[in-house]
């Protein structure tokens, strides 16, 4: 404890933490909804796109000043979803197409600038290729109440028009349809996450964003059943997976801040795919199972049931070769103690034959004739 | 001046020279429309007829090349809170995290206004609009859970719960169950007789003339539009879907 005592000790391990913590909860909220509208993708190409401005912002401003440089990442973003805009509409092309022929022109011009930038040297440019993977350590006290401020904008916004997104998130022709502006909505959840973006790009780099993006709403969708629920879960394990992140990449030499917030997220995405109660991995493979194991035992009471009526004796002794033959395959020993100590079925004798016998017991038939019961289904 | 002058107040739906276009081809072309209020019309035609186009246009969704569009008189954009729309039931994600009746009630978001959020009035309304279409048992199970027949009826639910004098629908009878199919016949027949308008894109002509009865024959053009009576012919069927018509189709004999 006192290990970690030191290091939030230090100014800059506090600021860096923060602000990851606040990234994360900004890009799981948002990611939430980008994530549901199926534009998870938009995010990533948005990011890439923010290179060139970032670029530009640098040549403008003569030097590293975050405004400049925030304001070209933002402007080159918006027009990359234009040109993605334009040509899903003008040209036959899909939207993932349009995307990833967005997303690496914009990319290749955001490199080819860096290059050309450092190569002409000069001590600032350098700190450029940061933007590329994210540098924590550049973080700035100052750029904290630029994270807070765009946190709470885009917390007032997802409160205030919660129903208004919600609609358009699920059925965006009927929320047209009801005459609500459908597209000034939609754009508003398009800005905050680039505004996500380009606050997150100091931190994480324009290549990892994305994944900020994606896996706290991905994790969280595996255990929620209402939106409100996977809002609240996914900004709560961004901003997890952010902290993890920062701690961890201040307690270990060498290790990059971003990718380390990238790599705990998507160990979460991983955890909740295999084991998130209903959507799990794991646990419909249990629930397959146990299903499985239900039609087994009932198809064994129902061949159990089906020789005592053909026999006119409810209490008619089953020979164990016999049930074996009937269903296919010798019911495992341990099935059949199973139902036995569920007191549905019990062994008997039947002299002289030595073999092992069962038979039905009152329990059992009615087990056998009740109507197959309705097995809630995996959501 | 053109907005506060009712023109053709007494269709419920009036179309007027409507011609929409995806790319170089028409998919409407110079529609004229009339639908009576009080009845229960069917738009039938062939795939790619436009039949789809045609109730989005006339829900804004599209926007047309040339013509207009009115409800009982007025221009969509004032019918908003009175024309109850059911799109197709495969336009929305059904793993989207949320309940039967929470999508019902976002029937209500419009007549909420801005910011508010549905309450427990919201929560009755939606209830009763569920046991309409015997979905109530329903009403908290995740919407991924139901059946396509049981996504159908919450889709209808959400429309009915408007209490709209014009409902829209878009295929709600494609890939539903026959006990599903009767309970949304039967309920649309119900709202026909309070006095509604219910106009439903439908694709299978063996049942039009057992459950409308106004209809719509489309293939681009109009075919013919009135009483079911009178448009289900052998030649408006060949018309509208060409020779190779199922002999089902074509009634035994003409009126």
């Amino acid at each position: 404890m006192t290990a970690l005592a030191d290091l939030l000790g230090s100014n800059l391990v506090r600021t860096v933490l923060l602000g990851a913590a606040l990234l994360g909860a900004i890009s799981g909220m948002l990611g939430a909804f980008a994530v549901l509208r199926r534009q998870s993708l938009l995010g990533d190409a948005l990011a890439h796109a923010a290179l060139p401005g970032v670029c530009l912002g640098f040549l403008i401003a003569g030097a590293r000043d975050l405004g400049s440089i925030m304001a070209g990442a933002f402007f080159t973003g918006a027009l990359a979803a234009l040109a993605m805009m334009l040509i899903t509409r003008a040209t036959r092309l899909k939207t993932d197409a349009a995307l990833g022929i967005v997303l690496s022109v914009f990319f290749a011009i955001g490199v080819v600038l860096l290059t050309h930038l450092q190569a002409q040297g000069g001590a600032a440019s350098a700190g450029l290729a940061s933007f590329l993977f994210g540098q924590a350590a550049a973080l700035l006290r100052s750029d904290l109440w630029i994270m807070g401020g765009v946190g709470l904008v885009a917390l007032a916004l997802v409160l205030g028009l919660w129903k208004e997104f919600k609609l358009v998130s699920f059925d965006a022709d009927f929320a047209r349809a009801q005459g609500f502006p459908v597209l000034v909505l939609e754009g508003i959840l398009t800005v905050m996450v680039a505004m996500a973006i380009v606050v997150g790009l100091q931190l994480v780099g324009v290549v990892l964003m994305v994944a900020l993006l994606i896996a706290p709403a991905a994790a969280a969708r595996q255990w929620t059943r209402s939106l409100g629920a996977m809002v609240a879960l996914s900004a709560a394990f961004g901003a997890a997976s952010g902290m993890g992140g920062a701690l961890i990449s201040a307690s270990v030499r060498g290790l990059a801040t971003g990718p380390v917030v990238v790599l705990i997220a998507t160990a979460v995405v991983v955890v909740s795919i295999l084991l998130a109660p209903g959507r799990g991995v794991l646990w419909q493979a249990r629930a397959a199972r146990r299903a499985r194991a239900q039609i087994s035992d009932r198809r064994l009471l129902a061949t159990l049931q089906g020789l005592a009526h053909a026999h006119d004796d409810a209490a008619y002794p089953v020979e164990q070769g016999m049930i074996g033959t009937a269903l296919g395959a010798q019911p495992p020993a341990t099935q059949l103690a199973k139902l036995e100590r569920r007191g549905l079925i019990r062994p008997v004798t039947h002299p002289p034959e030595t073999t092992p016998h069962w038979e039905l017991t009152g329990k059992g038939h009615a087990a056998a004739a009740a109507p197959e019961t309705d097995r809630e289904a995996p959501q | 001046m053109h907005e506060d002058t009712l023109h053709e107040p007494d269709q419920a739906l009036h179309v007027e020279d409507l011609t929409v276009s995806y790319g170089v081809t028409p998919a409407l072309w110079d529609i004229d429309l009339d639908i009576p209020p009080g009845v229960m019309c069917a738009i039938v035609g062939p795939n790619g007829a436009g039949k789809s186009t045609l109730i989005k246009a006339a829900l804004g969704l599209v926007r047309p090349v040339a013509g207009h569009v009115r409800f009982l008189g007025h221009p969509v954009g004032r019918m908003r809170g009175r024309i109850g729309y059911v799109p197709q039931r495969h336009s929305v994600d059904w793993d989207f995290p949320t309940t039967a009746r929470d999508v019902v009630e976002m029937g209500l978001y419009r007549s909420l206004g801005w910011f508010r959020r549905p309450g427990a009035a919201a929560r009755t309304r939606a209830m009763e609009a569920l046991a309409q279409l015997d979905m109530q048992d329903y009403a908290d199970r995740q919407i991924s859970q139901l059946s396509g027949g049981q996504q159908q009826r919450v889709f209808l639910a959400r429309a009915l719960v408007q209490d709209a004098p014009i409902l829209i629908l878009d295929e709600p009878l494609a890939g539903v169950d026959a006990s599903t199919e009767a309970v949304i016949i039967a309920l649309l027949q119900r709202l026909r007789d309070e006095g509604r308008t219910v106009i439903v894109v439908h694709h299978d002509l063996t049942t039009v003339q057992s459950y409308f009865d106004w209809m719509v024959m489309l293939n681009v053009r109009i075919i013919a539009q009135g009483p079911v009576k009178q448009v289900y012919t052998p030649e408006n069927l060949r018309a509208a879907y060409g020779r190779q018509l199922a002999m089902i189709a074509i009634p035994a004999t003409a009126p």
